[in-house]
């Protein structure tokens, strides 16, 4: 390429070049990046309209949607041009027609009809209603007792025949009625995240030294195993739960037991990854120490590795806890068992009663569940060491000891009852079992199949895109009155941000999967509602995280501004503004990456997307196809988790 | 008595890290190895009680060859060979008294150990020793919640524990201030001359060779290029053990 000779004719050969292919010119000037930015940004929106427009009843916009596109064409030509001449040139410009295409269709393939917000509003205002006098307690006679539907949440006491031990203990005839208590659903879900992640840390530990690359580095051959591990986990990780209760429910059918084992899948993969990572954090230096004193390699562990790795463990595996229980509220959607499994069930016969009821049980055990992880990981991080003068006495010999080991025992049988914990089914999976893992391997890449799967992909994405925008826009005035450094000033804004607080905080401890079912009452099913529904726990989520940016900024600045004279207003824009713009789109990034995860399970309670699709396929026994969607689904969140970090990283 | 005849380091990726290494050192000495960072002092230290396998050589310990020894036998034999570390290498998140009874993991049951139990003969031990080192006060607290100084005294209470006959210190006050430097080399002195346990500690400061050991022996690029009484090291013996722009530093 020769150098150019001269301004003008530079430029009005590129500005050619772009005309003709979009980016062209942009890559003439050697601006690389920039050139194969514009190019694969047209060739997308060309794509997104063409396939809009062949999939959805958009005739309505079509002109208006190519009109914004030739103008986007236009931009890049005249955007070749001012380069060519050094002139200062328009990036926002570009992006906003970018931006407005995208969105544009968004709203079309995702079916939203605001208006139907306000005329179906009294469809929905029965539920708001039972929300706010939830279906607990019945008032009988003067006296409130806890209704029937209290029974099947939380739990009951009902007249049932002696069991076999009380008879022979004498406390009771053969065969007569004695009050027993039956646990609730809210008792099931408990019990299934309790235990799926006992049975995952049990796996997790071991699994974890495999994939550590400082003891596999020691092994003869272990380099392979701690790839092979490593990546056996990243897979493993990818596939989320509920995709994973889907598969399960095929191997031992619907059930506690099939989200129990759902929950401890993804939970090994994933607490596997981060023990693992701990494990290569050790310090070797004690190990070298305690070694020296002529330790033999149980000493050594015991005394230089553990203490080393026990802490960061029991934060990660509170952590995940945390997580579990969160999960084993939904997974019953899939899988069978616990609340999630109650919902479906009540919405299927229109009960909002009970819906709503269970919104709350699942609010208040979550907020619980919640605030006990965090504290135990705040008290664990922080470290207190409780040493005796004399030699400790194993702990099974106190009192306390003794107390808290009987205790573990009875929930840990509780829950293994609750959970419906049946290795047999394991080993004696349904007959059809093997034929319908071959089906699911072989995955249908027919034309149509994979036209159809990469439709509901593309609106699962977009729901995620507006769900993000729609919550974050929402959540962004939100979070300044749920800041504490701005609205410790008086008491009266103190009340609103412990009501602000207390908003994030309960709407947080739902899952988007129980929120559809409300939209669906009120918008109908569809993309719409699983929009929504992602939009509100979006809110909650990026509103907590706004508010902790707000409240860990830099005073200095607002200090200094705020001395110069300037409004509150004035110091906002100038002072804090500038400091947590940065994170905020970090963070929406990171959400967007979440909520693409989060959409394609939607479905599921009638949110629309890729999660009906694969929901319709297996009903339908149509293994192959539901394998299709599956592995569309790895490859989509894979891509994503790696856009979103890369993009993050970026920007830091 | 200990005893390094021609003993040669190769590591796996083919540092030769020490050559054909010869000296003895006699009970109740404070031998100063002094040399370049880089130069095998680390290696040297880890070859006697073998955490690193020597490539080749003998190491007699009282009459014994140490590198011809099994594992199990290998790890009796630690018991008599204290070692203090220049990081200090305790456990940070146990507390002192842990740290200092794991010097007496070689003596005590494996299986009993296993449950964190030691005998209250051990317990008395670790007190007493945390005592001689002024840090019976902080016997129950985190051992990261002590300072560097502090840190470096329990690791060699954990050494004393061991009863040894001989302590290895690879550069036991490289990563503390001067001040507390002399306090940790007094210590040395002291289980030295008191106890009449043999040092080998290696050193960067000619000020503190001079003051605390008997003898010394310099490496460079793994060969020992000194032998003799910490006076001898004049202007040229100095600059062939530090190479020709190394100058003279005082410290306190
Ligand atoms: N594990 C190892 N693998 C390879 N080379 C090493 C290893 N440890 C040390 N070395 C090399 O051996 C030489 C001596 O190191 P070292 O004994 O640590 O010296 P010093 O303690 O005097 O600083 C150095 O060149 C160092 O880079
Ligand atoms: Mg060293």
């Amino acid at each position: 390429m020769n150098p150019p000779s001269s301004h003008s004719q530079n430029a009005l050969l590129a500005a050619v070049f772009s005309l003709c292919i979009p980016g062209a010119g942009q890559l003439y000037l050697r601006k690389r990046e920039r050139g194969i930015g514009i190019l694969v940004g047209a060739l997308a929106l060309a794509y997104l309209i063409n396939w809009a427009l062949a999939n959805f009843q958009m005739e309505a916009i079509a002109l208006w949607l190519w009109l914004v596109f030739a103008l986007f064409w236009l931009w890049n030509v005249f955007d070749a041009y001012r380069l060519a001449r050094g002139q200062t040139t328009y990036d926002r410009l570009g992006l906003l027609l970018a931006i407005v295409v995208i969105y544009a269709i968004g709203w079309q393939v995702t079916d939203i009809n605001p208006d139907r917000l306000i005329t179906r509003f009294k469809d929905v205002q029965v539920v708001f209603k039972a929300l706010v006098y939830p279906d607990l307690f019945t008032q009988e006679g003067g006296s409130w007792r806890p209704s029937e539907n209290f029974g099947d949440i939380i739990g009951k006491v009902v007249d049932r025949p002696a069991p076999d031990w009380l008879v022979q203990l004498g406390l009771a005839q053969k065969g007569a009625l004695v009050p027993t208590p039956v646990l609730g659903k809210m008792a099931e879900t408990v019990a299934i995240g309790l235990m799926a992640t006992f049975l995952a840390i049990i796996f997790a530990i071991p699994l974890s030294f495999f994939a550590a690359h400082n003891i596999m580095s020691r092994v003869p051959g272990g380099t392979v195993i701690y790839y092979a591990m490593r990546t056996f986990l990243n897979v493993v990780r990818s596939v989320d739960t509920i995709i994973w209760g889907l598969i399960i429910v095929v191997w031992v059918g619907l059930g506690s037991f099939a989200g129990t084992l759902a929950l401890t899948i993804h939970s090994i993969a994933a607490l596997g990854k981060l023990y693992s990572e701990e494990v290569e954090h050790i310090d070797p230096g004690p190990i070298e120490a305690i070694t020296a004193t002529g330790a033999n390699l149980l000493q050594v562990i015991r005394y230089a590795v553990i203490p080393q790795i026990v802490p960061p463990f029991l934060a990660y595996t509170l952590l995940r806890w945390d997580i579990n229980m969160r999960m084993a509220t939904v997974v019953g959607f899939v899988a069978g068992g616990g609340i999630g499994f109650f919902v479906v069930e009540t919405i299927r016969k229109g009960g909002y009663e009970q819906y709503a009821a269970a919104l709350w049980a699942v609010a208040i055990v979550i907020i619980l569940v919640d605030y006990v992880s965090a504290k135990w990981r705040a008290r664990i991080l922080a470290g207190e060491v409780k040493v005796s003068a004399e030699a400790p006495k194993p702990f099974y010999a106190s009192l306390r000891g003794l107390f808290w080991l009987v205790l573990g025992l009875a929930v840990f049988a509780l829950c293994w009852q609750l959970s419906e914990i049946d290795l047999r089914k394991l080993l004696e999976p349904s007959p059809t079992f093997v034929k319908v893992v071959r089906d699911f391997v072989a995955i249908d890449l027919s034309p149509e199949t994979f036209d159809t799967v990469l439709k509901q992909m593309l609106v699962t994405i977009f729901q995620a895109l507006l769900a993000t925008t729609l919550g974050g826009l929402a959540a962004v005035p939100f979070s300044f009155l749920a800041a504490r450094n701005l609205m410790g000033g008086s008491a009266l804004t103190l009340v609103v941000y412990y009501v602000a607080r207390s908003v994030l905080n309960v709407l947080r401890s739902i899952e988007a999967l129980l929120y559809v079912a409300i939209f669906v009452f009120w918008v109908g099913i569809g993309p719409f509602a699983g929009m929504l529904a992602l939009a509100i726990t979006t809110f909650a989520l990026i509103g907590k995280l706004f508010s902790e940016a707000i409240e860990n900024i830099d005073p200095g600045p607002t200090e200094a501004i705020a001395a110069t004279g300037a409004t509150g207003l004035q110091t906002i824009i100038y002072a804090i503004l500038p400091q947590i713009i940065p994170p905020f789109v970090s963070y929406l990034i990171y959400q967007w990456d979440i909520n693409i995860r989060i959409a394609t399970i939607v479905g599921f309670a009638g949110g629309g997307g890729v999660g009906l699709l694969l929901n319709t396929y297996f009903s339908m026994l149509q293994y192959h196809k539901a394998g299709t969607v599956v592995a569309m689904i790895v490859v989509v969140v894979a891509a994503m988790d790696f856009a979103s970090a890369k993009i993050r990283e970026r920007m830091v | 008595m200990l005893k390094v005849e021609n003993l040669t380091k190769v590591y796996p990726n083919g540092t030769v890290a020490l050559r054909d290494v010869s000296f003895e050192v006699e009970d109740g000495e404070f031998l100063a190895v002094i040399g370049l960072s880089g130069s095998g002092k680390s290696t040297l230290m880890r070859c006697i009680n073998r955490l690193i396998e020597p490539t080749s050589g003998r190491i007699i310990w009282d009459g014994t060859d140490l590198t011809a020894l099994s594992p199990a036998e290998m790890r009796k034999m630690r018991r008599q060979i204290g070692m203090v570390f220049q990081q200090f290498n305790l456990v940070k998140r146990s507390s002192v008294m842990t740290n200092v009874l794991a010097g007496r993991l070689g003596y005590v049951s494996p299986y009993q150990s296993l449950f964190n139990y030691f005998s209250s003969a051990d317990h008395a031990r670790a007190l007493k020793n945390l005592e001689r080192l002024g840090l019976q006060d902080k016997a129950y607290v985190r051992a990261d919640s002590l300072s560097g100084g502090q840190q470096q005294r329990v690791g060699i209470a954990r050494a004393l524990m061991q009863e040894p006959k001989l302590i290895l210190a690879d550069e036991p006050v490289a990563s503390l201030d001067p001040v507390l430097s002399h306090s940790i080399l007094k210590y040395l002195e002291q289980m030295n001359k008191e106890d009449g346990i043999t040092v080998l500690c290696s050193l960067h400061f000619l000020d503190l060779v001079h003051r605390y050991s008997t003898r010394a022996i310099g490496l460079k690029e793994g060969k020992i290029v000194f032998q003799g009484l910490p006076q001898e090291i004049d202007d040229t013996q100095f600059k062939t053990i530090f190479g020709q722009e190394a100058e003279r530093v005082t410290i306190l």
